[in-house]
């Protein structure tokens, strides 16, 4: 584990810097609700469109709320919902991926063409088919977004189990009488936790802009939440006029979040895997 | 090869199948009852289970479902109450300007992704690689919509170089006679050079936001397998046989890295159908993804599933072409898996 951060450590500035800048945009997630004087909902006709200042460093928005607020109400939703639809995304796909490449057969069959089914189509409109018919709002976009995830998972998980139960020391402990709820415990998940783990990371930077896209859309998150995506598009018309920033800092908030991730996802899968490691390759040119 | 084309296809088929079926099931669980939406709202009872029975609604799901698939392939997508026209005949119209639009960005894309991958190469490690590789990130990053609303706020609100979201032309520009439906090509084909001048200036900013993020990821894949091929033993070869790094770059890494770029086309095409909803929409660009978000927006989901429908066919059918081509282009593939 040591040696496994010190890896990840040595990966040099950007990943620093990534990992840095990341924990700011948490900090301002759990801080700004708290301590900032202004509130996210409260709405003061006396200063509306205010550009950037000292007492908004954000400015304000069309019906005057102060933007940084609503920014650190948005780093809240977005960066728990991303944790909940990954984390969730993730462990329903294990389920799928371990019993289909455990059973092999029919259920493997049956499973994996279901999977197939969900990966025939781009993953917005997916999401967008299932937050459609659950009824648009957060709860359904978050719904959405994770079972968008889930057949990436299940096959990452499905090919994962494949590949150990092959391996010699799994044949020896079958072989010394080892059940199967203990082989799972003992060996298969112990060894595809790293390769889930990247996928994850990977996953949650687009988890996060799926959720603002449907926000976007009208689909997510309903107009006075503060939720990245939906500020967006509450910030368009203010834009058009010279507003910038009410639909600017949200923006920069998701691509900060999501730079952030695959650039710490991308270290660790070097760090995890390195066979698919470019970082210090030497070639002859 | 015929018996792995047949099989892929057969496989392929099941897939956009399932696909289809997903899609219906998941669209027939909308709250509300399309024949309260077509009988209107204040439809007696009776009327209401009048255009039940007529909708078919009163079928079992599977029967439903076939139903649904026979109309689907006949071109039939149902009605948009919102536009009070059948959905396939607006598709018709909006297709032009989504493929404008599209095949814009694809150009840009590959340009911009394959300069980016000779730079990148030649500079390996150095600050221009390290900018491509942030370039890279940041479109991946970027939200295709605010990308597009920054891109209008600095040539458009606050430099003023080029027009605001109004489409596809200006409001003073009549639209060139139609032969292709693309208006750059139609008025090149006329001769309408202001209109061209007009219409190639709308397409910029839209495009070059639908560009960004495909080549993020075009850009990022070359890279990689160029980083990989430059390893290689022939490469060698080529450069103590007195090649230079550019001309090794260019003439043998980059035909080998262009290869593989094939297999990632149903990617490409998956992101491309999912950012032009979103670009269309900032940019008010009459187009399949703007006529999807204005459905959205009046609860018109005949459109949303007809699309949703068509995004499945298309990109099981692009994963198809590319594995053929790839299985054409790569003898090992073929062999592998017969």
């Amino acid at each position: 584990m040591r040696r496994t951060r010190r890896a990840l450590l040595r990966g040099g500035g950007a990943t620093v810097a990534a990992a840095a800048v990341l924990g700011l945009v948490v900090a301002a997630a759990a801080a700004v609700p708290v301590l900032w004087p202004h509130d996210a909902m409260t709405t003061t006709f006396g200063s509306i469109l205010e550009a950037p200042s000292l007492a908004h460093p954000m400015g304000t928005d069309g019906v005057g709320r102060d933007v940084l607020a609503r920014f650190g109400e948005g780093a809240r939703i977005s960066l728990l919902i991303g944790l909940v639809a990954v984390v969730t995304g993730a462990l329903a796909g294990l389920l799928i991926g371990l019993t289909s490449g455990l059973a092999g057969g029919a259920v493997d069959e049956v499973l994996m063409r279901v999977m197939d089914a969900l990966m025939a189509f781009p993953t917005l409109m997916l999401t967008m088919a299932v937050t459609i018919s659950l009824g648009s709002g957060l709860p359904s976009a978050t719904a959405g977004v994770t079972i968008g995830t889930i057949p990436w998972f299940a096959r990452v998980a499905r090919s994962e189990t494949l590949r150990i139960t092959a391996l010699p020391m799994v044949e020896a402990a079958v072989a010394l009488g080892m059940g199967r709820a203990r082989l799972i415990r003992a060996h298969v998940l112990p060894h595809m936790v790293s390769v889930l783990v990247v996928q994850a990371t990977a996953t949650y930077g687009s988890v996060i802009l799926s959720v603002a896209a449907l926000g976007f859309l009208g689909l997510g998150a309903r107009v006075p939440t503060p939720e990245w995506g939906a500020m967006i598009t509450e910030g368009m018309e203010p834009a058009l006029t010279g507003a910038w920033w009410v639909a600017f800092f949200p923006g920069l908030g998701m691509l900060i979040v999501v730079t952030c991730t695959s650039v710490l996802s991308d270290r660790i899968r070097d760090v995890l895997d390195p066979r698919g490691s470019f970082s210090g390759v030497k070639g002859v040119t | 090869m015929s018996r792995f084309l047949l099989r892929r296809t057969f496989s392929a088929v099941l897939t956009v199948l399932g696909g289809t079926v997903v899609a219906f099931v998941v669209m027939r669980l909308l709250p509300g009852d399309p024949a309260r939406l077509v009988a209107g709202e204040f439809a007696s009872a009776e009327a209401v289970a009048e255009q039940h029975r007529a909708l078919g609604l009163d079928e079992p799901l599977w029967s439903q479902y076939l139903i649904y698939m026979a109309d689907f392939f006949r071109g039939d997508w149902g009605f948009s109450y919102s536009l009070g026209e059948p959905v396939f005949e607006q598709f018709v119209r909006s297709v032009p300007a989504t493929v404008e639009l599209a095949a814009a960005a694809v150009t840009l894309a590959f340009a911009g992704g394959v300069i980016g991958a000779l730079i990148s190469s030649y500079s390996r490690g150095g600050p221009l690689d390290a900018a491509v590789r942030a370039s890279s990130y940041i479109g991946l990053g970027t939200a295709p919509f605010w990308l597009g609303l920054l891109l209008l706020i600095v040539f458009f609100e606050r430099l003023q170089w080029l027009p605001g979201p109004e489409g596809r032309l200006s409001s003073s520009t009549a639209a060139p006679p139609p032969v292709t439906g693309l208006h750059t090509v139609d008025a090149l084909l006329a001769g309408e050079w202001a209109t061209l001048g007009d219409a190639a200036v709308h397409l910029i900013l839209p495009a070059v936001t639908l560009g960004f993020v495909i080549y993020a990821f075009l850009v990022r894949m070359l890279r990689a397998s160029m980083l990989e091929l430059v390893r290689e033993p022939y490469i060698l070869v080529a450069r103590s046989k007195g090649r230079g790094r550019w001309g090794v770059i260019v003439r043998d890494v980059l035909p080998n890295a262009l290869l593989p770029a094939i297999t990632v086309g149903g990617l490409v095409l998956a992101e491309l159908l999912t950012s032009t909803v979103l670009a269309e929409t900032v940019f008010g660009w009459p187009g399949v993804g703007k006529l999807v978000t204005d459905a959205i927006l009046q609860q018109d989901f005949a459109v949303v599933q007809a699309f949703i429908m068509i995004s499945a066919c298309l990109t099981v059918a692009c994963n198809i072409v590319v594995d053929l081509l790839y299985g054409i282009a790569d003898p090992r593939v073929r062999v592998r898996s017969s």
